[in-house]
């Protein structure tokens, strides 16, 4: 066969192929006729949103998506992570329509807001609690006891104070310390150092590594001797060791459970929140997902997640 | 009277054919200056979003050391130097691996062996960054990790180790071309002389080439400089100046993963947002520079057609 | 003598090498995801929507990614190349198009991530879309084309057109029927490349068109797409999971399309050659 047979039969073949990606793809895709049976009620039913930010409130959000496009096939939701920071960022430029966010508006992103007239309404959704976390080999010496750590003491390690794990405490490793970081929108990041930096008037130390989600951030940690990082607890599995904290020196030192969250005992704890631009609209796919969220359903998928429900689960 | 007063005469054909073909003309004219006017929408509207942050942080944006956007510092030296510490580091590699291999395949091997090699070196250069970046994310930063013992795998070396592979094509494409075109009767003489294949390599075809072989260098780097994905995956983004500059063992960050990884995050109008756009500016500017005096080496060379 | 005989074979030997180290790389890339990816790779796999584990979507929405970046892309390509070789041949303008084309191709992916953001999503109200993708790659894929069209177009021989003109036929005649079915091969032979070139961009439409997770495939162009890039990106930096079978069989598709693609450019562009004796 010729070659050049061969080449217009591979730009047909592409072409074929996208024609035909064009007429299966809606076919695969959902597509029941549920607008038909609720004529009243179906406006809601066609609309599509996007859902971006927290990549800690990402996993509820992602998974109450799925449940409800599941139970309602018509509607489009998009779930993105990408940081608290570009939640709060896509939910004023208008590209989103529900922001998820760990932590509540900066002060800048407040005043973007009031410039563009948008007006941030949050719902919280979840508690949860920071663990911070570090690899293995930091704990392999302290023969099976936690490592227990003040809230100063973190800070100290991520602003460099302390560069190597022996001047934490003598018993551990005299090795360099390796500071993993969130991006600077994380919500995660803005409570963590609101309670370890701030409070001491620390500031990150420039050599911490940036990671862009809860999940890297755990498989930094994990994968990379004598490393620390943070997580929500959500994401606390695999070969992190989570670290004991407590408030201050000569308190007691608690382990990021549920049980010392719920509590209080545990001293980093937060909301989860999703950010809506104003009241949404009652009947609206918004106020339908955010009401879905917080009901027992979804409340069951937020402690499915390894967070803390905030309203009743299904089956309390 | 009236048929012979408006005959179709050749005239008015050839007449009317001029017109339309003056029309198409004009029209392709139009159609082919939508380039040049997509090139200036790309200068004016990054150039725009990127004036806030130049007036408002000036030279501190260029020559500031610190950049934590965090703490609203947003000084890109880390960045600049970041990236060419790995772009610097890659052609390292890739200048005598690329060099090198353009000369054995256009002088040493005979066409038929020589062009196939040369297309799959040149099948290298099309393979998607984020390929290399998984596969440097993957094989490479571990191995790094534990050969030069440092427990983060992600680090300059590593960024340039990827980055030598991914420009190494370029470089033996068009230096492959170049020496291929150099005249034969260059060759000829030299070899008429009595000088071996080397020494005729050497004093002949490399000097003659050295315009386009440093052209295609270049070409490599600037590819190099901009290039996001692979870099964002195995360099660390640690944005810190080494200590000392030249340690490759260190994490580093570049200019465009910064952008990569901060753009997703900044809200329209913020200064952070506008910040990313100068570091585009910088990078545009570096860009620019390095692919123009290329342009011109090639003009030197002997080659007959424009290539991109 | 024996010297320089023994030098020589040093020599070649020694030149050798780099060649073998790059075509071993390049065989190791190959074989670590070929490897790695089959093992995860499956027709289910291909076919299951992305909500529930595949990666149907993805790739529907890098096809459709890519069809529409091209079909913009190719005829501003081609017609830019047909003006430049045939009526605008070493003029002034011809020179500042060709300067323009040569700028365009040397700017940086994420540039035209930032472009595409500033320009088609906010200025021209486009969003987060499939349509600015297609704007956004089109741009990118442009040069490409029109340097492979020049190429193909300028190497027509003379002598064809002037036994079209002899025979009568006028410029736009000897275009259509002599010039661009003799260049077609080399102009096909462009827009795979250019193609291939945005196949594998995850830079330019990260910001600009895609998402990690939606319902089904973009029912317009004003809503965004996922695509193999972005997810496989997703997939490995922003959200990584523990095992990377699912990655490895992504970064194994993506592969397969680029390479198949260059391939039959490359048999393309060595039955020009042939036909033309270049």
């Amino acid at each position: 066969m010729k070659t050049s047979t061969l080449a217009l039969i591979s730009l047909l073949s592409f072409v074929l192929g996208t024609v035909v990606g064009l007429i299966i793809g809606p076919i695969i895709s959902p597509q029941t006729p549920q607008t038909r049976a609720f004529p009243e009620d179906s406006a809601w039913r066609k609309e599509s949103i996007r859902v971006v930010g927290s990549t800690t409130v990402l996993p509820i959000g992602s998974e109450c998506a799925k449940a409800f496009m599941k139970k309602y096939k018509t509607v489009k939701i998009t779930v993105e992570g990408g940081g608290s920071g570009r939640g709060y960022k896509e939910l004023i430029d208008g590209v989103c329509q529900i922001g998820m966010a760990s932590r509540p508006p900066k002060e800048k992103e407040l005043e973007l807001a009031r410039k563009k007239g948008v007006f941030l309404v949050l719902h919280k959704i979840a508690v949860d609690a920071i663990a911070i976390v570090v690899h293995p080999s930091v704990v392999e010496r302290l023969g099976g006891e936690p490592l227990k750590l003040t809230l100063e003491d973190v800070g100290k390690i991520f602003a460099g104070k302390y560069t190597r794990w022996s001047e934490v405490d003598p018993r551990l490793p005299d090795e360099e310390i390796v500071v993993f970081t969130r991006e600077h929108g994380s919500g995660t990041r803005d409570t963590f150092e609101k309670f370890c930096l701030k409070p001491f008037g620390l500031k990150l130390k420039p050599g911490a590594s940036e990671v862009p989600s809860n999940p890297t951030m755990r498989l930094s940690v994990e994968k990379t001797p004598y490393s620390i990082g943070y997580l929500g607890m959500g994401f606390l599995k695999g070969g992190v060791v989570a670290v004991h904290l407590a408030e201050k020196k000569g308190e007691l030192y608690y382990e990021p459970t549920r049980e010392n969250a719920i509590a209080g005992i545990y001293p980093i704890v937060r909301y989860l929140y999703l950010v809506t631009n104003g009241i949404p609209e009652s009947g609206s796919l918004i106020d339908r997902f955010i009401d879905f969220v917080k009901s027992p359903e979804g409340q069951s998928i937020v402690e499915k997640c390894g967070f803390i429900a905030m309203y009743p689960r299904q089956g309390d | 009277m009236g048929i012979i007063s408006n005959p179709p005469s050749l005239l008015n054909i050839i007449d009317f054919m001029k017109k339309k073909g003056a029309i198409i003309e004009i029209v392709l004219a139009i159609v082919s200056l939508s380039s040049v006017l997509i090139l200036i929408l790309i200068v004016v509207f990054v150039f725009n979003e990127a004036l806030p942050a130049l007036l408002f942080l000036g030279p501190r944006l260029i020559l500031g050391g610190k950049w934590a956007p965090y703490y609203e510092e947003y000084g890109a030296l880390p960045l600049i130097l970041g990236s060419l510490l790995v772009v610097l580091g890659s052609a390292l590699i890739a200048v005598p691996l690329g060099v090198l291999s353009a000369i054995f395949l256009t002088e040493y091997l005979p066409r038929s062996l020589g062009e196939p090699l040369r297309s799959i070196i040149e099948l290298l250069g099309t393979i998607p960054s984020i390929i290399y970046g998984f596969l440097g994310m993957i094989f490479i930063a571990p191995v790094i990790s534990n050969l030069f013992e440092v427990p983060l795998g992600k680090t300059a070396l590593t960024g340039s180790i990827v980055l030598s592979i991914m420009i190494v094509p370029t470089i033996v494409s068009i230096s492959s071309e170049v020496i291929a075109s150099v005249p034969k009767e260059y060759k000829m003489a030299a070899l008429a002389l009595g000088a071996t294949k080397w020494q005729c390599i050497k004093s002949v075809i490399l000097p003659t080439a050295m315009p386009g072989i440093f052209a295609s260098i270049l070409l490599a780097l600037g590819r190099a400089i901009g290039e996001t994905i692979a870099v964002l995956m195995v360099c660390g983004c640690v944005p810190i100046i080494p200590s000392p500059p030249w340690n490759y063992l260190s994490p580093v960050h570049t200019l465009t993963s910064a952008i990569a990884l901060d753009m997703g995050e900044v809200a329209i109008g913020s200064l952070h947002y506008h910040v990313l756009f100068g570091l585009g500016v910088i990078l545009m500017l570096i860009t620019f520079t390095v692919n123009t005096i290329a342009d011109i080496l090639l003009k030197k060379a002997p080659r007959s057609v424009i290539r991109v | 003598m024996k010297k320089y005989r023994f030098l020589e074979k040093f020599i070649f030997i020694s030149l050798s090498l780099p060649v073998t180290a790059l075509i071993l790389c390049f065989l190791w890339i190959l074989v670590s995801i070929g490897v790695e990816g089959v093992k995860s790779l499956s027709w289910k796999f291909l076919i299951t929507s992305v909500m529930d584990g595949g990666i149907f979507e993805s790739i529907v929405g890098t096809l459709y990614m890519l069809g529409g970046a091209v079909t913009i892309a190719t005829p501003i390509g081609v017609a830019t190349a047909v003006y430049l070789a045939e009526y605008a041949k070493g003029g002034k303008i011809a020179r500042i198009i060709i300067q323009a084309i040569h700028n365009i191709a040397g700017i940086p992916s994420i540039i035209f991530g930032l472009f595409g953001y500033t320009f088609f999503c906010t200025f021209l109200g486009f969003g987060i879309s499939l349509l600015s993708g297609w704007l956004t790659l089109a741009c990118m894929i442009l040069p490409i084309i029109v340097s492979g069209s020049y190429e193909a177009i300028s190497m027509v021989p003379l002598s064809f057109k002037k036994a079209a003109i002899a025979l009568g036929a006028s410029k736009l005649r000897v275009i259509r029927d002599v010039v661009i079915p003799t260049a077609a091969p080399g102009i096909a032979t462009s827009i795979i490349l250019g193609i291939s070139r945005v196949a594998g961009e995850t830079a330019a439409i990260l910001f600009t068109s895609c998402v990690y997770l939606t319902n089904g495939l973009p029912s317009n162009p004003l809503q965004p797409v996922m695509t193999l890039t972005y997810n496989l990106f997703g997939m490995l930096v922003a959200t990584p999971r523990d095992s990377l079978g699912d990655a490895f069989a992504m970064a194994l598709v993506l592969l397969m399309i680029v390479i198949v693609l260059n391939t039959f450019a490359y048999f393309m562009r060595i039955y020009y050659r042939r036909r033309w004796n270049i």
